[in-house]
């Protein structure tokens, strides 16, 4: 496919759900009224799902959800455009191209928030994630990219219209980075075999955001009896390594605990 | 150009280890790029620990005539590696990364069945140094974009890899309260 097509799909979907938007807005059902839940997906968690065939189960995960999935444009050009021109990639992109054809899967003005507005604070806090770790000779450590800058980005403009909000992502640096920033500068001092300084005063944008991956997302699945395997728990098990194979960071020791719950 | 001198061991090191056919020895001058290309993600160091790790999967295969040390591709990469180290040596990194990609063009110049084993080598070579700087911290995404792969490969690559010791490979909150933060979400 074309880049100029797919710019012009970007518009098209764009345009597409600010006019449902707009129709909203004119006759509101009840139901309707008010987002209060919104789960922002980075490209890695739908690439674990999607590798793993479970986007079916994240249909229904979202039929059963009171609230919005929603991607960034970044995450959009890592799993959708970038892989469409991929001979070995276009299958999965299409399908992750299907999931927001069919609102499975939405984008930011969905919920009012416009491109411009999100790429202001995307940079900004691009630049901040990426000025946390210093060296001795001041230069920092750039950890993070675009796509998972710009869920981060997404989630601090909904919780500012009051809307609660969960971060989907499977990779682990920026998870670290968000949730342990002290154990990742540990652990990238051990790796690089540098001294590094942790600036917090560039860290504050990213405390307080909650934080879930795959392995979550196919446990309650699982739980709610939407995964199309009957198996019983062996079928937990086999999503839980699945996903982990996939991409997914988490350890064997975490999918014990969680199959004991 | 970061960490000249780095670069110019490793390539100087790596022309010693070909005239020896020590591949097992290209190998690890690869890897010992990655701490640099993690630190600074330079693309030249990035391209040099790429190139080199390929140059240990295609000439290993020494017993193959199109990779013996006779042949007119081992010749003509030890060329581009001598040019190259000259380059970086009178400080003209514009012509150094020309001479250096040569060996990546020359190769991809073998007809059929090899030349798509070549492009594959490569491509590997490239997920395998992806996979390395995610291993060293560097968020999925910077490193499928620092690498120019997609983060399908990446996922699908170190997902399979056994989690090297000493990687925090996850449990940054207690998994039962995760569980419990996600269910909540769905009430």
């Amino acid at each position: 496919m074309q880049k100029r097509e797919l710019k012009q799909q970007w518009i098209f979907l764009n345009k597409m759900t600010k006019k449902e938007d707009q129709q909203k807005r004119k006759k509101p059902k009840k139901s309707e009224e008010r987002i209060e839940k919104v789960i922002v997906f980075d490209a890695s968690t739908l690439i674990s799902l999607s590798m793993n065939g479970l986007y079916p189960e994240l249909k229904k995960l979202r039929e059963d959800f009171d609230g919005k999935f929603i991607i960034t444009k970044d995450v959009w050009h890592e799993i959708i455009e970038k892989p469409l021109g991929i001979k070995k990639f276009e299958l999965e992109a299409l399908k992750a191209k299907a999931l927001l054809e069919e609102g499975v899967l939405e984008l930011p003005n969905s919920v009012g928030i416009t491109q411009k507005q999100l790429s202001k604070k995307t940079n900004t806090l691009l630049k901040k994630a990426n000025n946390i770790y210093k060296q001795k000779n001041k230069k920092s450590v750039e950890i993070i990219h675009k796509g998972e800058a710009s869920a981060i980005a997404l989630i601090r403009e909904l919780e500012k219209k009051g809307i609660s909000c969960l971060l989907a992502i499977d990779e682990r640096t920026t998870r670290m980075l968000i949730e342990k920033p002290k154990e990742l500068q540990n652990y990238l001092k051990r790796k690089l075999h540098t001294n590094l300084k942790l600036d917090k005063s560039n860290f504050k944008p990213f405390r307080n955001i909650k934080v879930i991956r795959s392995s979550e997302l196919v446990y309650i699945a699982f739980k709610k009896d939407l995964v199309r395997l009957k198996d019983g728990e062996r079928v937990l098990d086999a999503l839980l390594y699945g996903v982990k194979f996939k991409g997914c960071a988490i350890s064997s020791d975490e999918i014990k605990k969680i199959k004991k719950i | 150009m970061k960490e000249k001198n780095n670069i110019l061991r490793i390539l100087r090191e790596t022309r010693e280890a070909m005239q020896e056919e020590n591949y097992s020895k290209v190998k690890t001058l690869s890897n010992q790029t990655i701490n640099t290309a993690s630190l600074t993600q330079d693309p030249d160091n990035i391209l040099v620990a790429v190139i080199v790790y390929s140059l240990n999967k295609i000439f290993q295969n020494k017993d193959k005539k199109e990779f013996s040390k006779k042949s007119r591709f081992y010749k003509k990469t030890v060329k581009a590696l001598d040019y190259s180290i000259e380059d970086i040596e009178k400080n003209n990194i514009t012509k150094f990364r020309k001479d250096f990609e040569k060996i990546r063009k020359e190769l991809t110049k073998l007809s059929g069945k090899l030349k798509s084993h070549i492009e594959d080598v490569f491509r590997k070579a490239s997920i395998n140094k992806a996979s390395k700087l995610y291993e060293h911290g560097i968020s999925m995404e910077r490193t499928a974009s620092l690498l120019g792969i997609t983060m399908y490969e990446l996922a699908n690559y170190s997902g399979q890899r056994e989690t090297p010791k000493g990687i925090p490979d996850s449990e940054t909150i207690n998994a039962k309260k995760r569980i419990k933060t996600a269910m909540d979400f769905f009430e």
